[in-house]
């Protein structure tokens, strides 16, 4: 696409980018968050004289819109082999835009391999080229605890190692490295299952030393830790979305310890009813804290009718959920496994593009209750020496449905109208340095079949 | 509270018997205490006594990256007033002697490094004859340090070291191959910056294959047409950055323009370069020009490409292009030569040239196998197609680069690590005389299948496997690799600490790990 064109606007040194902020823009200091303006318009002159320098103009109610306007500057720009210098092809531009769902996500899993700041760093860089708007911190799982609690201090004990491990400033770090991205960090503790590693610091958490999942639920000292820990991350994380977790939670290790049995027993709960109770009692500490909770969909499949009306529920399961979430009143967030899990390597690029996060609700009421959607990098068999190439470019598909307009990315022939621009977007990555896989590739993470051409591949 | 040494620290792993010795590649001599210093806020570098004067910032930028690569990215968030004052180290003193940072084939890449223990305003100290000997003395540095997750401090264990240190091998290098897939600048760059955390000193670039010529030649404008796409292409001025980059962290770039085989792509901009429009390859012996176009290629890379070799390939000449076109076998008969005859007469004809711009010539294998007599005394020999050829190569006289591909093509990702350390370019070699004519070795980055999706994880970790046969003395060589599993596990996860995606050491090559775990168990 980029090899014939002729350049009608020539850069050197002294490009003039001006951002104009609305009013309230310049006076405030503005919050990242949930819903944020991000449009922008993006104008580039023409000049007819190759040799002058030509201007660009970006306008945006707030400075994450003129994050999203530089990007796509970025992407106009090709550096011309002839001349050697940096062209801006087919001016004059004049480009409208605006994210059609406000969150965008990536969600990354730090406990089933332990990734380098220095990685999670150059994830956040890679999300802004794609305007992918929130990073989903899977912090904590069975596997390994790598976070610190202070509240807590024993708790990342359950770390792999005593190296594989972030302290709080590090997650403040990474949490304001994103902001400047104009990226929202949601961080994310998964209870009452996935949470084994808790206990290498406090065994008391396991229902017994040899049961030891889901977290206890018969104990107020489970609580206060749950307490303690949303308590350390209000200080790190301000988004106003925080993920309780809640999935896949089998509750053998409840029936079959005494102590919890009895306690059951004593409250007349079965340990579905227990499964509830848990959930729940975590989303009032949360909301006492000022947050929106964030549950995987089995909370809303098992008793959405107890669950907290502010809850956003996180689909994940299959198609179908988005649409009886909403229709209850729940805003959604779309992750269904069959199309946006990226540790499934068979799913390639044009599953990814297809997924429609509305599908199969009409009302525009309920459609504007789903937030959004976010693809998952798991990671029990990924970890720093493959993650960005198990990220992309699948995840650019799907950032390319969330942006752009369903009338755009739907009932089109996408081998001609998006194939050569992920194409092309993949070779950009890599030029930036990020691991992107080949495009054609039928199974993800595999190397490219012979010698060939970036743009073939 | 600062000397207690945290025993979850030095648990015994995979066997490791010395304490924390996790240096890659194993220095000469080592000597160390047990003592912890903690790295200042203001940690500086002096020059005091050194005759060098970093005039190009080499030195400088040198400590820079070591004060970013320490911290690992945490934040270093320390309260000094709880640390002795006599257990902080406030900066490393630096001395080199020669006030020259020519990068050569055969500089002193030695140094000293020694860290005092416990006193007042204790300094290390990095002591050598160049800059590029200090370089290697602040990376054994970084290797020593620590990030301390309780009191959020930099600290330096088994206090006071004394190290002394130099390679076992002037050439220590990795092939990269630009033309089966482009790869971009940041991609190049950020394996120069891998390749000094093992030691490496030779980035071979072998810019042009069959497949593509992405490299601008200004004699010759048209030869990268031949790129796979107009901005797979590398400029002059890219080629030169990256001389440069390279040259500022000690890694020489040794240029490769592998003929007459292996270039087809020649002919996308000059088709008069292939013997017929049938037959592609090699390159058109017969003809005048194709001599004028090399000697135009090599005269471009005299003004970027300042190492004392450059590599004009050689390999897997098939010539029944020659023999098939009715010009060129007319051609031969004139010239009474047979296929051989003519490879050779190529071969030694591009030497001349090389050699007329101020060269030394390294070619593949193939042509001291067909024709060794008649090389040119300054051909080294670089060896690939298996064992048993080195011993051969120095009895002759000819110096050589040992490149065996059963055991060190990065790309075989069925040869594993092991094998990777104990492949010894020595092997069979006893005549002393004989074994100062193998300079080194390196290890091979084919890139028919892997690009920059995957280049760094098939790289590493075996190239540093490679890289520490090549640096450390023979003796502290292990022999046998498990021995050295765990110091080899500890690298990896360093790499992955610094952003480098080095694979999992268990298993073959560029395997995802196979399950959740610990880096620094698989």
């Amino acid at each position: 696409m980029e090899k014939e064109e002729k350049p009608c606007a020539s850069l050197n040194y002294f490009l003039g980018v001006s951002a104009l902020c609305a009013f309230e823009c310049v006076l405030f200091v503005l919050q990242l968050q949930l819903g944020v303006d991000e449009s922008y318009s993006l104008l580039v002159a023409k000049n007819d004289d190759h040799s002058i320098i030509g201007e660009a103009t970006i306008e945006a109610n707030t400075v994450y819109g003129a994050l999203r306007g530089l990007e796509t500057f970025s992407q106009l720009c090709a550096f011309d082999y002839g001349t050697k210098t940096v062209q801006v092809y087919n001016a004059p531009w004049y480009i409208q835009d605006k994210p059609r769902f406000v969150y965008r996500g990536l969600m990354l899993d730090t406990s089933r391999h332990y990734l380098p700041i220095d990685v999670i760093k150059h994830v956040i860089e890679s999300m802004s080229y794609a305007k992918l708007n929130v990073l989903h911190w899977h912090i904590i799982d069975e596997q390994s605890f790598p976070l610190e609690v202070p509240t807590y201090p024993k708790l990342w004990k359950g770390a792999y190692t005593k190296w594989e491990r972030y302290t709080v400033e590090d997650a403040y770090d990474i949490v304001n490295f994103a902001k400047m991205r104009g990226i929202n960090v949601m961080a994310e503790i998964d209870i009452p299952g996935h949470a084994e590693s808790w206990g290498t610091g406090y065994p008391d958490l396991w229902p017994s030393p040899s049961c030891r999942e889901p977290l206890d639920v018969s104990k107020e000292f489970t609580f206060d830790m749950v307490s303690g820990i949303l308590t350390d991350m209000r200080k790190i994380f301000p988004f106003e979305l925080f993920h309780l977790g809640g999935d896949e939670v089998n509750t053998d290790c409840w029936n079959s310890t005494p102590h919890v049995q009895q306690w059951l027993q004593d409250l007349n709960m079965t340990p579905k009813e227990a499964y509830q109770y848990f959930v729940l009692r975590a989303q009032e500490i949360a909301i006492s804290k000022n947050w929106a909770p964030v549950n995987w969909e089995e909370t809303f499949n098992t008793f959405a009718t107890n669950l907290n009306p502010r809850t956003v529920v996180h689909n994940w399961l299959g198609p179908g959920v988005c649409p009886k979430a909403v229709a209850k009143g729940f805003r959604c967030i779309y992750s269904n496994q069959g199309v946006w899990y990226l540790d499934h390597l068979d799913v390639p690029w044009d599953r990814f593009y297809n997924a429609e996060p509305l599908e199969g609700i009409n009302s525009s009421s309920e459609q504007e209750l789903v937030l959004g959607g976010e693809v998952c990098m798991w990671s029990e068999v990924a970890d720093t020496s493959n993650v960005l190439q198990t990220i992309w470019p699948r995840a650019a598909a799907a950032a390319e449905r969330l942006w752009s307009k369903r009338e755009a990315t739907s009932g089109k022939n996408i081998t001609l109208t998006a194939l050569p621009r992920l194409h092309y977007y993949r070779c950009l990555l890599t030029r930036r340095g990020v691991e992107a896989d080949p495009v054609t590739n039928k199974y993800a993470r595999q190397p490219p079949s012979g010698p060939g051409s970036c743009y073939e591949q | 509270m600062g000397k207690v040494v945290k025993s979850f620290c030095f648990l015994v792993f995979f066997g490791v018997l010395v304490e924390g010795l996790n240096i890659w590649p194993m220095p000469n001599s080592v000597n160390y205490g047990h003592q912890i210093m903690y790295l200042s806020n203001d940690f500086a570098l002096k020059t005091d006594g050194s005759k060098y004067n970093d005039a190009s910032g080499i030195l400088k930028d040198a400590f820079s990256r070591l004060l970013d690569v320490i911290e690992v990215d945490h934040v270093i968030d320390s309260n000094f007033s709880h640390f002795d004052p006599i257990a902080i180290l406030h900066g490393i003193h630096v001395i080199v002697w020669s006030q020259s940072d020519e990068l050569q084939y055969g500089v002193d890449e030695s140094y000293k490094l020694s860290i005092p223990s416990h006193g007042t305003q204790v300094y290390a100290h990095i002591e050598a004859q160049t800059v590029y000997g200090v370089l290697h003395g602040l990376q054994t540095f970084s290797q020593l340090c620590r990030f301390n997750f309780t009191n959020r401090a930099i600290e330096v264990h088994q206090v006071p070291w004394y190290i002394i240190d130099q390679p076992r091998f002037f050439y220590r290098g990795l092939l990269i191959d630009t033309s089966r897939h482009y790869l971009p600048l940041p991609i190049i760059k950020n394996i120069i910056d891998s390749m000094t955390y093992a030691k490496l000193n030779v980035l071979h670039w072998h810019i042009v294959d069959t497949q593509s010529f992405p490299l601008e030649i200004p004699s010759f404008p048209k030869l990268w047409n031949g790129a796979y796409s107009i901005s797979e292409r590398y400029t002059m001025a890219d080629a030169a950055e990256i001389v440069s980059y390279a040259q500022r962290r000690g890694i020489s770039v040794l240029a490769e323009i592998d003929v007459p085989g292996h270039a087809l792509s020649w002919g996308t901009g000059y088709p008069s370069l292939w013997p017929s429009k049938d037959c592609q390859q090699p390159l058109d012996v017969s003809k005048e020009f194709t001599f004028k176009v090399i000697d135009g290629i090599l005269s471009d890379f005299s003004k970027t490409f300042k190492y004392r070799f450059v590599h004009l390939g050689g390999d897997e000449v098939n010539t029944s292009c020659w023999t098939e076109t009715p010009r060129i076998r007319k051609w031969l008969r004139q010239h009474g030569l047979d296929t051989s005859g003519a490879y050779q007469y190529f071969v030694l004809r591009a030497q001349k040239i090389a050699l007329s711009h101020g060269y030394e010539i390294i070619n593949w294998e193939e042509t001291f196998n067909d024709f060794g007599s008649k090389l040119s005394r300054k051909t080294v020999v670089h060896n690939w197609l298996g064992g048993g050829v080195a011993e051969k190569v120095v009895a002759a006289g000819l110096r050589c680069i040992v490149s065996n591909q059963d055991k060190w093509y990065l790309d075989h990702l069925d040869a594993p690590w092991e094998g990777f350390y104990m492949n010894e370019p020595l092997t069979n070699i006893t005549n002393h005389q004989q074994q100062k004519l193998i300079l080194g070795g390196e290890v091979c980055m084919w890139g028919e299948h892997i690009d920059a999706s995957d280049i760094e994880q098939t790289i590493w970790p075996r190239a540093a496997a490679a890289a520490e046969r090549l640096w450390s003395a023979y003796d502290n060589l292990a022999k046998d690799p498990s021995q050295v599993f765990g110091r080899l596990a500890h690298f990896r996860c360093l790499l992955n600490q610094r952003g480098v995606a080095a694979a999992p050491l268990v298993g073959p090559g560029r395997v995802a790990p196979e399950e959740p775990g610990s880096c620094y168990k698989q």
